[in-house]
């Protein structure tokens, strides 16, 4: 493995003072693609939205090019309720920091801007990528990997079907120009024809060499995406299985919940 | 009954009214719908405004003077609603509770700010000088002209931060940040100064609507109440799911008020009003334009 562009060490987390995750570390390599594997409700989505800058960590580090993310140390716990923390206490970690870094994060079914066009939204999107020179060259790309957004440029996010939010949501995230991009369950709820239009999206972007974190509840999507698959469970990483191991999903949920699941 | 050129005299100082109150209400409109919380300061800040013209106008005589006052209590009040809003709403923005919290530190300001006034320029009656006088015939009824200048610039003003909203970058993301605060923090949008911006604006127009209040009538450190309640109405009436609908509904409130008082005097007017607002959150809460409750 090349070196380390994200790094997570020893990262805890959760909505205080509901611990979710406890832990995590894990690392993305120069042009890597990593699949975070596992069922609903054991704090992915949490993990990420942490490390986007959305949710306070409460212990360890994200790093991202040898550069730390978030604030230094732990996070202190309220004694008192009644007492405005919020004054005092800073935000441990920024999501303004974090994409200027260049990590973009992709969020699981998004709305996005409901009240807005494709073409208002596309059009806002670069405003992340701070002044970096090659949006155009993206613009052209994203063109190309979602023909269908260019036909409902003039239509409200409100009114698009949820496949073609999520074409949205990624084509926002790409216009940003990651570092890294994080796609959180890209084929949630959608339609088998979209799912498929998507899945080749997605592998379009793999191809182009942007690193990727993908969380998907699907191993056969994720299998011919990824190099390396994290199985995560209860709150923390509990395996890790390279490309040429690929298990089948079967095979993966035994892993993860023995033979009778 | 009403002879024709009174008719048109109560229409035309009830779309003047509309207008005032458009230019209000749309402010109010523009922080409850991107912040999420409501701005009990706001009548302050058309007082603060129209103060501040006012000094003004008392070192630089004429419609120089005026103008000059206008300028400077526009940028000054924008200055006053962007510090405002790290004082009054960002300390409590991670709580739960922020829309409540919201209203009490808005109140506190209002208080503070109306005092300071008080403190500052007494509580004597004040006005504006009027920066053009006469009147412009409009089938037999005679309105002033200074009237007709401020339904102008008033609509301008409106229509200015319509386009400040749709086409800018900055209006985009402002609309952005109201619509999805999640998704905005994550294309790395500085959700802090755009919500500052926003208090900024609307403080900016209110105090417009301040210059234009103390020309019409006199202004004390309370006369901001007034309007701030009316506001209100207008956007409980018009609801606030697209930028036109409290501006409709200023104009409704501003003729019928104008009605009101000519038929049923000074002191039923407001009853009129609120009686229309009990009306439209029976039947359409949403407001009467639009059905959604909150976007911009």
């Amino acid at each position: 493995m090349s070196e380390a562009l994200l790094e997570l060490r020893d990262l805890s987390g959760g909505y205080p003072p509901v611990s979710v995750f406890r832990g995590v570390s894990m690392s993305v390599g120069e042009q890597e693609s990593v699949g975070l594997f596992g069922p609903n409700g054991h704090g992915k989505t949490t993990l990420l939205k942490t490390v986007a800058g959305l949710i306070d960590p409460w212990e360890g580090d994200v790093v991202f090019q040898g550069r730390r993310l978030n604030a230094e140390g732990k996070m202190r716990p309220r004694i008192s309720r009644n007492f405005n923390y919020d004054l005092f206490q800073k935000r441990r970690i920024r999501a303004a920091t974090v994409v200027e870094a260049g990590v973009i994060y992709v969020m699981q079914g998004n709305l996005l801007f409901p009240e807005m066009t494709v073409e208002e939204v596309l059009g806002v999107a670069p405003l992340a990528a701070k002044g970096r020179s090659g949006v155009r060259e993206m613009r052209e790309r994203v063109h190309h990997l979602f023909p269908r957004l260019q036909e409902r440029r003039f239509s409200k996010i409100r009114y698009l079907s949820g496949g073609e939010r999520q074409m949205v949501s990624i084509a926002v995230g790409l216009l940003a120009l990651p570092k890294l991009l994080i796609l959180d369950e890209p084929t949630l709820g959608l339609s088998p024809k979209l799912r498929l239009e998507l899945m080749q999206a997605v592998r379009q972007i793999r191809e182009s060499r942007v690193p990727l974190i993908i969380v998907d509840q699907n191993i056969e999507f994720l299998s011919g995406l990824v190099d390396r698959l994290l199985l995560f469970d209860h709150g923390a990483i509990t395996r890790e299985i390279d490309a040429a191991s690929m298990p089948s999903h079967d095979e993966a949920m035994a892993m993860m919940f023995g033979e009778s699941h | 009954m009403i002879s024709v050129d009174t008719f048109l005299f109560v229409l035309a100082s009830g779309v003047l009214l509309g207008g005032l109150y458009a230019l209000m209400a749309t402010g109010l409109a523009v922080v409850w719908t991107t912040l999420g919380v409501f701005n009990f300061a706001h009548g302050v800040f058309v007082a603060l405004g129209a103060y501040i013209a006012w000094q003004v106008t008392q070192s630089v005589t004429g419609s120089v003077g005026y103008l000059l006052g206008a300028a400077l209590s526009v940028v000054l009040m924008f200055g006053v609603g962007f510090v405002l809003h790290y004082v009054l709403v960002k300390p409590f923005e991670r709580n739960a509770n922020l829309v409540l919290l919201a209203v009490i530190t808005t109140l506190a300001a209002a208080s503070i700010i109306e005092n300071g006034i008080l403190l500052v320029w007494g509580a004597r009656d004040k006005q504006i000088a009027p920066p053009i006088s006469g009147t412009v015939g409009l089938m037999g009824a005679e309105i002033s002209a200074n009237d007709v200048m401020i339904l102008m610039v008033a609509l301008l003003a409106l229509l200015v931060l319509a386009i400040f909203l749709r086409r800018t970058a900055m209006g985009r993301a402002m609309r952005a940040v109201a619509q999805n605060r999640e998704a905005a923090e994550l294309m790395g949008l500085n959700v802090s100064r755009l919500y500052a911006m926003t208090i900024g604006l609307s403080a900016a127009t209110a105090a417009l609507a301040g210059v234009f209040i103390g020309s019409v009538r006199f202004i004390s450190p309370t006369f901001g109440s007034d309007p701030l309640m009316k506001s209100l109405i207008v956007v409980i009436l018009g609801g606030v799911a697209r930028f036109t609908s409290p501006i409709l509904a200023a104009f409704i409130v501003g003729i019928a008020e104008s009605f009101s008082v000519y038929f049923l005097g000074l002191y039923w007017a407001p009853a009129v009003l609120f009686a229309m607002m009990i009306a439209v959150l029976l039947i359409k809460p949403e407001g009467l334009f639009g059905h959604r409750s909150k976007t911009l």
